[in-house]
């Protein structure tokens, strides 16, 4: 029989991991809600300005920098086409050898190429039929995201999924110390590679989507972005079960995606907001989230500190050589 | 080499699959946006309870969250929430867990996956309860027993998967606990997405999207679980699609869930991991929907299935469909 120590057990060794994301909880311990929709909107607001004696803190679950200004609805979504351009084009080659059609790369701003990519030889059929399952849900991510946007939306950028020692993807992996200097990391080489290359992006578009739903105005773009985020997620734990499953019989990929987790932590600023799949205590850890359950946010800017593989602001690199087009294109400093 | 006819087959054959819910852009074919950007879309089902308030939202999700807790902390652990975080506003009820129990799991890496789970729910029930504070709902009673008319066997029952007078126990096998899991994970995803539009306040709307997304990655793990189980034992491929029409039996005529069982053939077979639409997005269901599955009914209800006595909380009646 298990006894109930046994759960704690488990959900302190989680903790233990996940307790650096607490402060929302901790700081905002009197922050309950009341009755009134106008006591929860107002405890997220401020202090006890109101002198109720009731200290409500600021603080929000999963705290995000500020938004860019006068960003709109259409900055938004744009900015997240150019993350499922490369999405896409990544799975579209890695599935099928040929990457998404013409037609569904034009529009505003400077159209670029792509450099790299080719169809993976797999071994493991049910990871090939993974790969063209979510090769698909991304094509249409672009087609819906072009189709809601117009003639506003952005052009693909020049994008780089190649597998040279001075691809994106080498250097992300490089940083991670999956590859030494002058190495190169080829994701289209084995069922493995492919795995930990998807690993590089999903949680990333995750944390993209979960950090701009607030931004969004429009209630009907909102529920839109919620079903992409969801759609991301479930990709995202698709990978990361077969990373932990196949894990067992390969231990270093399990680690892999912690060194992979812990360079993109590098990349986006000092909160850990990023986790691997390896075992916490007695669990498996497929889920990154925080003390609370949530998933975790990035800013636009840390989402670009990532895909451009740099810790500084900056307009371009990594994946996306020539920048991403639209108004938001700026990585975070620091 | 790659022969783009083979791309086009299997994408053709998804969204055969999935073109139920073309119509976002059929309704909106002139919602174009221009650079500032226009809305037209609407006709989503939102809800009849209107007003709602954003702690009728949480405490809506909070009676999900207590379910799916007791649910994997049974499988786990053999024992429930603890005491101190069932209480609140409302009629608190018990688990009906005759039947109940730890999972003697065969696959240990199975375990550590239910293990993960249940912490998660656990943390999500304390999160709300906090959210909320003096206004979160107790829990209701929960009904996640093993009896031929329990919940879990009348829900496998209208699935097929069981015969009349049968009962469905979740807590047998590994395979058994993974199709409990996805009775639930699914329509947990629909449920944030459908009420993410509601949330009025930016705070907990990000907080519901954390919500959604980490019961879209749980959904997504029990999913490619089964899914991999099922080269060897195909039945249960054939159980997720059977759980999801019967799912689809009770929230209305639109199609909105789907199985794991792969599409095309060949080299053009593909997974279905992920339930989508021909928009690659997620579903949405209303309260009402939600509730017309964890209810188990089609009809306009107070209460029934894992809930025998109904949530607790404003929002609380099932559709009639």
């Amino acid at each position: 029989m298990t006894s109930p120590d046994q759960i704690n057990e488990v959900l302190d060794a989680c903790d233990e991991r996940r307790n650096a994301r607490r402060a929302f909880l901790r700081t905002s311990g009197a922050a309950t809600l009341l009755a009134s929709t106008a006591t929860l909107a107002g405890c997220f607001g401020g202090d006890d300005d109101n002198g109720d004696g009731v200290i409500v803190a600021p603080p929000p679950p999963t705290p995000s920098p500020p938004p860019p200004t006068g960003v709109s609805d259409a900055d938004i979504l744009n900015f997240a086409l150019n993350l499922e351009y490369l999405e896409a084009q990544f799975y579209a080659f890695a599935a099928f050898g040929t990457g998404l059609p013409a037609n569904q790369l034009t529009g505003t701003g400077t159209q670029g190429g792509v450099s790299g990519g080719r169809q993976v030889n797999f071994t493991d059929p049910l990871v090939a039929q993974y790969a063209r399952e979510i090769a698909t849900d991304e094509r249409q991510h672009v087609a819906f995201l072009r189709t809601a946007l117009g003639t506003s939306a952005v052009a693909q950028p020049a994008i780089d999924i190649g597998s040279t020692p001075t691809s994106a993807f080498s250097a992300a992996a490089r940083a991670a110390g999956l590859i030494g200097a002058g190495q190169a990391f080829d994701p289209y080489a084995t069922d493995e590679n492919f795995l930990l290359g998807a690993f590089i992006f999903e949680d990333v578009g995750v944390t993209a989507y979960k950090g701009a739903a607030p931004l969004i105005t429009s209630k009907t773009f909102l529920e839109a972005a919620a079903g992409i985020l969801a759609a991301e997620a479930y990709h995202a734990g698709l990978v990361r079960t077969v990373l932990y499953g196949k894990g067992l019989q390969t231990p270093s990929l399990r680690a892999n995606t912690e060194s992979i987790s812990n360079a993109r932590d590098s990349l986006d600023g000092p909160t850990d907001v990023d986790q691997g799949v390896a075992m916490i205590g007695a669990a498996s850890n497929i889920v990154p989230t925080d003390a609370n359950g949530l998933a975790y946010s990035r800013s636009t800017g840390d989402v670009l500190n990532i895909v451009y593989l740099t810790a500084a602001a900056a307009g371009q690199g990594g994946f996306f050589p020539a920048g991403v087009n639209g108004a938001i294109r700026m990585s975070s400093a620091g | 080499m790659v022969d783009p006819e083979l791309t086009m087959q299997v994408l053709e054959s998804r969204e055969r699959r999935r073109n139920d819910r073309r119509d976002f852009f059929r309704k909106a074919a002139t919602a174009a946006i221009a650079a500032p950007l226009m809305l037209t879309m609407g006709g989503k089902p939102l809800n009849a309870q209107t007003p709602v308030t954003d702690p009728d939202i949480l405490n809506f999700a909070l009676n999900l969250e207590y379910l799916e807790a007791q649910f994997y902390l049974y499988a786990v652990s053999g024992t429930g929430l603890p005491a101190n975080l069932l209480t609140g506003t409302g009629t608190q009820g018990p688990v009906n867990a005759n039947g109940a129990r730890a999972v003697n799991f065969t696959d240990p890496v199975v375990r550590e996956y239910a293990r993960e789970i249940a912490a998660d729910e656990q943390a999500h029930v304390v999160f709300l309860r906090q959210a909320l504070g003096a206004s979160a709902v107790s829990q209701p009673t929960i009904d996640i027993g093993t009896d031929p008319n329990g919940a879990f066997s009348t829900a496998a029952r209208a699935a097929g998967l069981i015969t009349a007078g049968q009962s469905f126990d979740p807590y047998s096998t590994d395979e058994n606990f993974l199709l409990g899991a996805f009775i639930f994970e699914d329509v947990g995803v629909t449920a944030y997405k459908g009420a993410a539009p509601l949330i009025t306040n930016k705070t907990f709307l990000e907080a519901a999207a954390g919500l959604l997304a980490v019961e879209a990655y749980h959904a997504s793990l029990v999913r490619t679980v089964l899914y991999r189980k099922g080269m060897l034992t195909p039945a249960l491929l054939q159980a997720t699609e059977a759980i999801s029409n019967a799912r689809d039996s009770l929230d209305g005529a639109t199609d909105l869930d789907q199985g794991v069982a792969p599409t095309g053939v060949g080299a053009t077979l593909a997974s279905n991991i992920a339930p989508l639409d021909g928009n690659g997005l997620a579903y949405s269901r209303n309260t009402g929907q939600v509730l017309n599955i964890v209810y188990l009914t089609s009809m306009a209800r107070t209460g029934g299935g894992f809930f025998p006595n109904g949530v607790n909380g404003t929002i609380r009646t099932s559709q009639a469909n």
